[in-house]
């Protein structure tokens, strides 16, 4: 068997077992909760790790397409709109919100344009905090009903599979090997006939759109939602330290990442005020220090038991 | 004579105070090695990049195949069929070598190979082509600079240009390679694909090029023949310094 077909294979098994989860466990209501969030959160990773991780454009206000999805889905059936209209609206306002910062953002590079990213991603959080007759403002909106948590935790496994497909799928395509391009050497990409920015731009915008519904899941789930709790800027540097845990630009590293990213969150945080940031912190510095590469990486070498290569894609690379 | 298939026609480029390319004109006859010659500063890679669309000039035209490409960007003009090699080599470096020329098979001049497996048949045909075939899985950052020329050689053929550039691909190679090289150029040449080489190394220049184009300070001071253009007076001064005669 060779590596293609195990890790399809293990794939399948830990799908399966996902699917089952709800109908065999014990406690349900508990572990149903938790895996709901790891497969959001896993979701909304992977979503992010298609632009930062493949194509190298670190973004870090990707809280935005969030908290545009949660908003939309949340204003949407205040007004008694049904949910097969309100999400995919939300993605798609996501996605078109995406277009319209793509634009002017591409035309940054590297560091710049991570910076670029934090100022559009508080934008966005200024915006639903003072446009109050649509928002609610600063006290948020709440929705009136949500679906059982069974139809939640279906929605956020689907959504996560499709992520992490997508994410295997382009990967291998000619849209992936542009996007690895474009990480190593933008110049060198576009003299290879490679459109850097329309890669760039469609990489944003799927990644945008995941996003969107991820946030529509959110809202439905916590029936609470505000400026800071969507549009935050801890949402966005959320889903940068995903990626940098479970393994930078792979398929499956930001779901790994999600499964400590969520664990750390709900016992650290209920245990001890903000120990969760000090627990990220001390994780950071841990990987860029150790293995950049990530979980990943460090199955990586305990397979190969060899050391890392000398050098190593760094967060910054490109 | 046969419409060149290439051709450039007042090209300048302004760097602030300086005129890097001054009113170029350069015409390039389907299937020849030109070459471009002429001292360090003189322009030929800022005209290169001119051409490739990696740089806009100021003012002039680049015409190829009958159609205009000034000003469009750089992957457009790969598209269109000319393919350019970078100086300082550029590969992608934590990519095996295959991968990097699957790049350029992907994407450059149409029509392109169909999914991910005939993109590696293209590929692995250019590697072959130039020699790196036995180096597919490694990574592009393990090869020596001969290797990354190659590397540079190969990508850029992967693209299918009708035009290839070729910006000091002999630079820093020993004798042997140098010969390789060479006889690589003369090779892809004879497959059909016009060359524009711009090159140091005039004993090279000499062997392989039908005819030479000499830039200095921005200007074209000669064109024609090898052993014209290398006799020519000016040609002579501009590499010695004026006082040799």
């Amino acid at each position: 068997m060779d590596r293609r077909t195990a890790s399809l294979a293990a794939c399948g098994v830990a799908l399966a077992a996902a699917i089952a989860v709800p109908f065999v466990a014990s406690r349900a209501e508990y572990v149903l909760d938790v895996l709901f969030l790891v497969f959001l959160y896993g979701a909304m990773a992977t979503a992010w790790n298609l632009l930062g991780g493949f194509a190298g454009q670190v973004s870090f206000g990707h809280a935005a397409f969030l908290g545009i999805g949660a908003y939309t889905t949340a204003i949407l059936t205040q007004l008694g709109i049904s949910l097969w209209i309100a999400v995919p609206a939300g993605a798609l306002l996501a996605g078109a919100f995406s277009l319209v910062i793509g634009i002017p953002a591409f035309r940054l590079r590297g560091p710049y344009f991570s910076i670029a990213t934090i100022g559009i991603g508080e934008a966005t959080r200024l915006i639903a905090l003072n446009w109050t007759s649509l928002t609610g403002g600063a006290s948020g909106l709440t929705l009136a009903t949500a679906p059982p948590l069974i139809v939640q935790y279906f929605a956020a496994l689907a959504l996560c599979v499709v992520s992490v497909a997508l994410a295997a799928w382009i990967k291998v395509s000619r849209f992936g090997y542009a996007l690895a391009a474009i990480r190593q050497d933008p110049d060198a990409a576009e003299t290879l006939g490679v459109a850097t920015t329309v890669a760039k731009t469609q990489a944003l915008f799927l990644s945008a759109c995941l996003l969107g519904v991820a946030g529509s899941i959110y809202a439905l789930h916590y029936l609470f939602i505000s400026p800071d709790s969507v549009f935050g800027f801890g949402t966005s540097i959320g889903l940068v330290i995903m990626p940098i845990i479970g393994g930078l630009g792979t398929v499956t590293g930001p779901l790994l990442g999600a499964v400590v990213y969520t664990f750390i969150r709900e016992q650290l945080a209920a245990t001890l005020a903000n120990a969760d940031l000090l627990a990220f912190g001390l994780l950071l510095i841990a990987i860029v220090v150790f293995e950049p590469r990530g979980i990943l990486g460090i199955i990586d070498r305990v397979r190969s038991g060899k050391k890392p290569p000398p050098e190593i894609a760094a967060v910054g690379d490109g | 004579m046969a419409e060149p298939i290439l051709s450039c026609r007042g090209l300048t480029k302004r760097f602030g105070g300086l005129l890097a390319v001054n009113r170029v004109d350069l015409d390039v006859e389907q299937g020849e090695i030109l070459g471009l010659i002429g001292p360090n500063g003189a322009g030929k890679s800022t005209l290169f990049r001119l051409i490739a669309g990696i740089m806009h000039p100021n003012a002039g035209t680049v015409t190829f195949g009958g159609h205009r490409i000034t000003n469009r960007p750089a992957h457009d003009v790969c598209v269109a069929g000319v393919a350019a090699t970078h100086q300082i080599v550029r590969p992608f470096r934590d990519m095996t070598v295959l991968d990097n020329v699957v790049v350029g098979a992907f994407f450059g001049r149409r029509p392109r190979p169909h999914g991910p497996a005939a993109a590696r048949e293209a590929a692995l045909a250019a590697l072959r082509f130039c020699g790196l075939e036995g180096r597919a899985h490694s990574d592009a950052r393990t090869l020596n600079l001969s290797g990354q020329k190659r590397l540079e050689i190969a990508r850029a053929l992967a693209t299918r240009p009708e035009v290839l550039l070729l910006d000091e691909v002999l630079a820093g190679l020993n004798p042997t390679e140098t010969d390789q090289t060479l006889e690589l150029v003369r090779t892809i040449r004879s497959h059909g694909t016009t060359i524009v080489m711009v090159e140091h190394n005039l004993r090279a220049v000499r062997g392989v090029c039908s005819r030479i184009v000499a830039l200095v300070n921005g200007s074209k001071i000669a064109e024609g023949s090898p052993e014209a253009v290398l006799n020519d007076e000016a040609v002579v001064s501009a590499y010695l310094g004026t006082t040799h005669a």
